[in-house]
C-alpha cells in the first residue's frame, strides 16, 4: 500500500511538472502577445498626441496643456514623449518641455517618486528630473545625493549635472570622497564634463580635502580638466610622501603642460615609483624640451618597460636632438635602450594612442 | 541474505542517491537561474538609464587591448580583423596573434593590411613560444600582428599579454563577432568599481541562422536546424543565467575565452594563461581568484548579461562530441589542478560553493547521471525494477529539466527579447523539450568519456568545422 501511495504521490508530481511546462510555455506566449499589444497601443497614442505635445512646446502661450484632461495611459505616454525630447532638445525648447513638464504634474510626480520605497523608481524619478532640467528640483536632487542606496546618489549626482548651477555643482564636489567608490565616480564623471565651471574649489578641494581617495579623484581632474589654475598646487603634490598623490600629480601636471613643471619632471625621472618616473616622462613628450634630452636617454635604460616607452616617446618629441638622442640609443649598448630607440625610429608618429 | 538480495539492496541505495540527485541537480539550476534572472533584470535597467549610457561614453573609459589568437583562419582572418577595427570604443588596440599557422594566415594579413615589420619592444611578463616577429601598420596604427611559433591557443594569449599597452585586455575568439558597443558595455563593472574589479565576462549567443555581413550580425534569426537549436537554448539556460547567478556571489568560475574582459595586471599576477591545459579561460578565472585571495585583496569578477559575442556552434555530432568532450576535459583539469581550494574558507564563497557547487553539478553530474540509466537493466535483471517507478521517475526527471529550460526562454524574453517573432518561442519551446530527449543523454555519455580522456592526458583541441555563418 504504502509503494502504491508513493507511486500515486510521483505520479501528482508529474501531472503538477507537466502543468507548470505548460503553464510557463503559455505564460511566455501571453507575455509577449501583451508586450505586442501595449506596444501598438502605445504607437497609436503617440500618433495622436504627438502634434499636441509639439504645439504645446512651440506655442507655451497657447491652448494651456492642463485642458488636455489626459487619462493615466495617456499622461504616461505624453510624459515619454517629453523626456524622449528632453534628451536632445536644450535651449529655448528644453525650457518650453521643462515647462510642460510642469504645467502637466508630472515634476511633482517625480519628486514624489523620490521618496518612494522603491530603490529603482527613486534612482529612475532623479534621473527623469535631470533629464528635463527643471531648476525647481535642485533641493530635491541634493537632498537625494544623501540617499542611502548608492544606485538613487548616482543617478542623482548624474541629475544634479545635467541641472545644477555653480553652488549646487560645488555641492557635488564632496561626493568624490563617497564612501561608494561607483558614487565617487559618478560624480567624477559629472565633473569631468562641468567642472571647468568650478575649478578654483576643484583645486581647494584637491589640495585641502580629509579624504585621501577624494583628493586622487579631484587632482585627476585637475590634469583632466586642465586646470592651469592648479599649477602651484601641483608643484607641492609632486613631493607629497604618498605615491599615488604624487602620481595623480605628475599626471596631471603631464595633462596641463607648463613649463614650470620642467624641473620637476626632471626630477621625478628618479623617482623610486615607477608610475612617477613614467608618468613625468609623459609629461616631458608635452613640453618636448632639449633640455631633457640628457635625462631622457638614461630613462631609456630604466628596468620597467613602460618608462623607456614614454621616454623613446619624448625623446622623439623633442624633435632634431631628440631624435639623435635616439640613433645614438641605437648604436648603444644598452640592448632594452637599443630595441625601444629603434621601435621609436622606426614607427615615427604611427605609435599606438596614449591612455 | 544471497548475494543476489545483497547487490540488490546496494543497487537499491544507490538509486536512491541517483533520484535525489536528479532532483537536486535541477533545483540547483532552477535556483541558479532565478538568481541570475534577478541580477539580470537589476543590470538591465540600470544600463537602460540615459546616465548609465553617458556614462559608457566616459572620458575617463579605460583603453584596451584586444587579444586575438587566430590558427589557420585564412578565409576569415580579414574580415574578422576589420569588424573588430570597427569596434565603438574610445580606445583600444587590436592584437592579432597568428599561432604558427600553417596556411597563408600572415600572408593574408600582411597584403590587406599592408603591415610591415616592426620592432615593438616588449617585456616578457609571461613566458611563450619565441615569436618570429611583429608587424604594424602604418594605415592601422592600433593594429598590431604577432607571429609566432605554435604553442596553442593558452600560449599565443600569453604572448598578446606580453605586447599589450593597455590597463584591460579583452580575450576573444579570432572567429567570434563582437557587437559594435560590446565592449562599451563590458567595461562597465571596471567603471563601477575600479580597482576592485578584475575580470568581467560577456554573453555568448548562437550566431547560426542569423543574418551577417562584414562581420556584424544584421539580423537575429532563428536557426532551423535542430541541433544549433537546442545550443541556443542550453547557451541561454547555462551561459547567460547560469553565470549571471554565480556571477552574484563573487563566485563565477567561469569565463568564456571567446569573450572576457581582464585586469592585466591582475592576470600577470596570476601567472598568465596556463598552457597544457584546454581549459586555459576557466583556469585563469579561477588561480586570479586563488592569487587575489590569498593576498588578501578585495576583488571582483562580474560577469555582464547584455554585451554580446556571437559565435558559431557545431551542426554535426562528431564536432560537438569534440567540443563537449574539451569543456569537460578543461573542467576536470581545472577542478583537479585547484582542488587544494574546496571547501577551504580561505577562499570565501568560491572555495566554499562554487567549487563544491562545480565538482557535484558539472564535474561529476554526467556520471551519476549515467550511472542511473545503466542501473535500469541491472535492476531489471535482478527482479528489483518496479517498470511504473521507473517510467514516472523519468518522466518526472524529464518534465524537470524540461521546466528549467522553458524558464530560461521565458527569462530571456523578458529580459532581451533577441528573438521577435512569435513562431520563433515556440521553436524553442519545442527545443526545450526535445533537448532532454537523447541529446542531453549523448552529452552525458560524450563528457563521461571525457574522464577517460583527461585520464589518458590528452590535450588535443579538435578542430571546428564551420557551415560559415559570414555567408548570411
Amino acid at each position: 500500500m504504502p509503494l502504491l501511495a508513493l507511486l500515486e504521490f510521483l505520479r501528482s508530481c508529474a501531472l503538477a511538472l507537466a502543468g507548470a511546462v505548460t503553464l510557463l510555455s503559455l505564460l511566455l506566449l501571453v507575455e509577449r502577445s501583451i508586450a505586442a499589444l501595449t506596444s501598438r497601443r502605445v504607437k497609436r497614442r503617440e500618433a495622436v498626441l504627438a502634434p499636441l505635445v509639439y504645439q504645446a512646446i512651440q506655442e507655451p502661450e497657447g491652448q494651456a496643456a492642463t485642458d488636455w484632461a489626459l487619462g493615466g495611459f495617456d499622461r504616461h505616454v505624453v510624459r515619454g514623449i517629453l523626456l524622449r525630447l528632453a534628451i536632445d532638445l536644450r535651449g529655448d525648447s528644453g525650457d518650453a518641455i521643462a515647462a510642460l513638464y510642469q504645467r502637466l504634474g508630472l515634476f511633482q510626480v517625480d519628486a514624489a517618486r523620490l521618496r518612494s520605497w522603491s530603490v529603482t523608481r527613486r534612482a529612475r524619478a532623479a534621473v527623469d528630473l535631470g533629464l528635463i532640467r527643471v531648476r525647481g528640483a535642485l533641493p530635491f536632487l541634493l537632498g537625494a545625493i544623501e540617499d542611502r542606496d548608492t544606485r538613487v546618489r548616482q543617478a542623482a549626482a548624474w541629475a544634479i549635472g545635467q541641472v545644477a548651477d555653480r553652488d549646487a555643482l560645488i555641492g557635488l564636489i564632496r561626493l568624490l570622497g563617497d564612501p561608494s567608490a561607483v558614487v565617487a565616480r559618478r560624480a567624477q564623471e559629472v565633473l569631468a564634463e562641468r567642472g571647468r565651471e568650478i575649478e578654483d574649489a576643484l583645486v581647494t578641494y584637491a589640495g585641502e580635502s580629509g579624504s585621501r581617495e577624494g583628493r586622487l579623484r579631484a587632482i585627476e581632474l585637475l590634469g583632466w580638466l586642465r586646470v592651469s589654475d592648479a599649477v602651484e598646487l601641483l608643484l607641492r603634490l609632486m613631493a607629497d610622501p604618498d605615491a599615488e598623490i604624487r602620481v595623480k600629480a605628475v599626471k596631471a601636471a603631464a595633462a596641463i603642460g607648463d613649463p614650470r613643471f620642467l624641473a620637476p619632471f626632471h626630477d621625478a625621472l628618479e623617482d623610486a615609483q615607477w608610475e612617477v618616473r613614467c608618468q613625468a616622462a609623459r609629461g616631458l613628450s608635452v613640453l618636448g624640451s632639449p633640455l631633457s634630452v640628457t635625462r631622457l636617454s638614461r630613462a631609456l635604460r630604466d628596468p620597467q618597460w613602460w618608462v623607456r616607452f614614454y621616454a623613446a616617446v619624448a625623446l622623439a618629441e623633442v624633435g632634431a636632438v631628440g631624435e639623435a638622442a635616439l640613433t645614438e640609443a641605437v648604436e648603444g649598448d644598452s640592448p632594452p635602450a637599443r630595441d625601444m630607440a629603434r621601435y621609436l625610429l622606426e614607427r615615427g608618429s604611427a605609435v599606438p594612442a596614449l591612455p | 541474505m544471497t548475494w543476489r538480495d545483497a547487490a540488490a539492496g546496494l543497487i537499491g541505495w544507490y538509486a536512491g542517491v541517483v533520484v535525489v540527485f536528479l532532483f537536486a541537480i535541477n533545483t540547483y539550476y532552477l535556483i541558479l537561474m532565478l538568481i541570475g534572472f534577478w541580477r539580470t533584470i537589476r543590470s538591465v535597467r540600470e544600463v537602460q538609464r540615459p546616465d548609465s549610457r553617458r556614462l559608457l561614453r566616459s572620458p575617463l573609459t579605460p583603453p584596451i587591448s584586444i587579444l586575438a589568437p587566430a590558427f589557420n583562419e585564412e578565409a576569415n582572418v580579414e574580415e574578422n580583423v576589420r569588424s573588430l577595427l570597427m569596434l565603438d570604443y574610445p580606445l583600444f588596440e587590436v592584437i592579432l596573434i597568428n599561432d604558427g599557422s600553417s596556411d597563408r594566415t600572415l600572408e593574408v594579413l600582411i597584403s590587406r593590411f599592408d603591415l610591415r615589420p616592426s620592432e615593438r619592444s616588449y617585456e616578457l611578463a609571461v613566458s611563450c613560444q619565441p615569436i618570429r616577429g611583429i608587424y604594424e601598420s602604418a594605415a592601422y596604427p592600433n593594429l598590431v600582428v604577432i607571429d609566432k611559433v605554435n604553442g596553442g591557443k593558452a600560449d599565443a594569449l600569453n604572448a598578446g599579454l606580453n605586447l599589450a599597452l593597455y590597463p584591460l585586455f579583452c580575450g576573444i575568439d579570432a572567429d567570434s563577432i563582437l557587437e559594435a558597443d560590446a565592449l562599451l558595455r563590458l567595461v562597465r563593472p571596471f567603471l563601477e568599481a575600479p580597482g576592485i574589479t578584475v575580470a568581467a565576462g560577456g554573453v555568448i549567443r548562437v550566431a547560426n541562422g542569423c543574418d551577417v555581413r562584414a562581420g556584424r550580425v544584421r539580423q537575429v534569426r532563428l536557426v532551423k536546424r535542430p541541433l544549433p537549436l537546442i545550443q541556443i537554448v542550453e547557451y541561454l539556460r547555462a551561459f547567460l543565467f547560469g553565470r549571471m547567478g554565480w556571477g552574484g556571489g563573487n563566485s563565477l568560475l567561469i569565463i568564456s575565452g571567446a569573450f572576457g574582459l581582464f585586469d592585466r595586471r591582475a592576470a600577470l599576477l596570476a601567472g598568465g594563461y596556463t598552457t597544457g591545459t584546454v581549459g586555459e579561460d576557466m583556469e585563469l578565472v579561477v588561480k586570479i581568484h586563488r592569487r587575489l585571495s590569498e593576498a588578501g585583496r578585495t576583488y571582483r569578477i562580474e560577469f555582464v548579461p547584455d554585451p554580446v559575442c556571437w559565435t558559431e556552434v557545431p551542426e554535426s555530432l562528431r564536432v560537438l562530441r569534440r567540443q563537449r568532450t574539451r569543456w569537460h576535459r578543461g573542467l576536470i583539469d581545472t577542478l583537479w589542478r585547484h582542488r587544494s581550494m574546496l571547501g577551504r574558507p580561505r577562499y570565501g564563497t568560491v572555495g566554499m560553493v562554487a567549487m563544491p557547487g562545480f565538482v557535484v553539478f558539472e564535474m561529476l553530474s554526467p556520471v551519476i547521471e549515467l550511472t542511473g540509466y545503466l542501473l535500469v537493466p541491472l535492476l531489471w535483471a535482478l527482479g528489483s525494477l518496479s517498470l511504473a517507478f521507473a517510467l514516472t521517475f523519468l518522466v518526472i526527471a524529464i518534465l524537470y529539466a524540461t521546466l528549467v529550460s522553458v524558464l530560461a526562454v521565458l527569462l530571456e524574453d523578458i529580459t532581451f527579447r533577441r528573438y521577435p517573432r512569435i513562431r520563433d518561442l515556440g521553436l524553442l519551446i519545442l527545443a526545450a523539450i526535445v533537448e532532454n530527449l537523447g541529446y542531453r543523454q549523448l552529452t552525458v555519455w560524450w563528457r563521461v568519456r571525457s574522464f577517460w580522456e583527461f585520464w589518458r592526458g590528452d590535450l588535443s583541441w579538435g578542430a571546428m568545422e564551420r557551415r560559415g555563418v559570414r555567408a548570411g
